[in-house]
């Protein structure tokens, strides 16, 4: 499987407008003001609170980030003087700042609100704690600001190990992949899988939310595997724990034998097992592709079947048993 | 490898919705060439019919489509040709 020439997309900004979109109903947001500015750019998945800015140290102010000000921060403002702010303020504003977010449902000094209506540098109120704001807004920008690319496969859970299949066109992804749903396990995505880095260490396939569950089958044409097998047979999104490649039975190839040797492939960075699988007619895929997912947690509980298979022969041999 | 690239506008009124898209498959399916496609940083094998779909290409489009291959010329040519047709369609 080639990884190295996919096309990743990632997205450099987004507008304070689509994290208002997303976000709104999770954190129950609201404008207070300085709305003409919803269309400024987020350009980074951290945080900021400012409290040490609004202080008057701006060395190393991280103004390219979301300002959140909580319960410490209003407080503070409070208590400086209507000059002594408008002073603190100024300066903070001598730098882009996207958007300031206040939890608790926090009402902020008029000083504070009119700059920020002149400025056009938009403040959202949240009727969540601080710490909820935060963790919420980092893992929502975070996944905003992933690595993304598509691959031509097929995407099953099977058994709870998300498989990607891939292969050359004709190979029988798509045919593997519906006979893995006729027995029981459930489709992702066919044809066309988005696959998207969440955390430093995990892949995720999604299905495209134009084809869903939708699958083409040569001769047949375009079916959806949830209205013919039923929304059990379906999900929007898995993390992938197998790379399986179908291959024409070749003479040449080497496949593995033993499965004492482990290979991986690097998917946006994500380091996966890999399995080489040849295809010869007669051979159930669909079946094979089961033994592999339950091998495949088998190992991640511990059990090395080949491993523990050879160690017991190697013990047998050394006692002069054999 | 020969490598053409060239930028097409959808004319068809409905877009490339499944029939046209079918349309385009059969006849890229045709070349050695693998054929690319892509709308707005999505890039999708033109050889597969959901691929073609994810794209939503409505009417005035501005696909980006990239062949590389042998027949990389002649399966341009061919794509322009349908695409500039509207994909059998009106």
């Amino acid at each position: 499987m080639d990884t190295h020439n996919l096309p990743i997309n990632r997205k450099n900004s987004i507008a304070v407008a689509r994290l208002l979109d997303a976000m709104a109903d999770d954190l129950e947001l609201e404008v207070l003001c300085g709305f003409q500015g919803i269309g400024r750019s987020v350009y980074t998945s951290d945080i900021n609170r400012p409290g040490l800015a609004l202080g008057g140290y701006l060395d190393y102010f991280a103004s390219d980030r979301v300002q959140i000000l909580g319960n410490t921060e209003i407080h503070y403002m409070e208590q400086l003087s209507a000059a002594g702010l408008q002073h603190r303020l100024e300066g903070m504003f001598s730098f882009e700042i996207p958007a300031f977010l206040l939890s608790r449902n926090l009402t902020p000094s008029h000083i504070f609100m009119d700059m920020c209506n002149r400025r056009g540098i938009p403040v959202l109120r949240s009727r969540k704690s601080t710490d909820e704001v935060i963790s919420r807004i980092i893992l929502f920008l975070a996944e905003e600001f992933s690595p993304e690319t598509i691959v031509h496969g097929s995407a099953v859970d099977c058994y709870g190990v998300g498989c990607l299949i891939v292969g050359a066109p004709g190979i029988g992804k798509s045919e593997t992949a519906l006979e893995l749903v006729e027995r029981g396990h459930r489709i992702v995505a066919d044809d066309v899988v988005a696959l998207k880095r969440r955390r430093e260490d995990s892949l995720y396939a999604e299905s495209s939310p134009v084809i869903e569950h939708h699958m083409e089958i040569r001769g047949i044409g375009i079916i959806d595997i949830k209205s013919v097998y039923g929304v059990g047979r379906v999900r929007n999104s898995k993390r992938i724990g197998l790379v399986v490649e179908l291959e024409e039975w070749s003479q040449e190839s080497e496949y593995d034998r033993t499965g004492l040797t482990e290979e991986f492939v690097t998917v946006l960075g994500v380091r996966i097992p890999y399995l080489l699988i040849p295809v010869r007619p007669g051979r159930n895929l669909a079946i094979i592709l089961e033994v592999a997912a339950l091998n495949h947690r088998l190992k991640e509980l511990g059990v090395h079947p080949a491993q523990k298979l050879n160690e017991r022969l190697m013990t047998l041999m050394s006692n002069g048993d054999a | 490898m020969p490598e053409v690239t060239e930028e097409l506008r959808v004319v068809n009124s409905l877009g490339l919705h499944a029939r046209p898209a079918a349309t385009l498959v059969q006849t890229v399916l045709k070349f050695k060439s693998d054929v690319h496609i892509s709308l707005n940083g999505h890039r999708v094998n033109a050889k597969s019919i959901m691929g073609l779909l994810t794209l939503a290409a409505a009417q005035g489009s501005i696909l980006v489509v990239t062949c590389t291959g042998p027949d990389a010329e002649e399966a341009l040519t061919a794509v322009r040709n349908l695409v500039e047709a509207g994909c059998g369609e009106s």
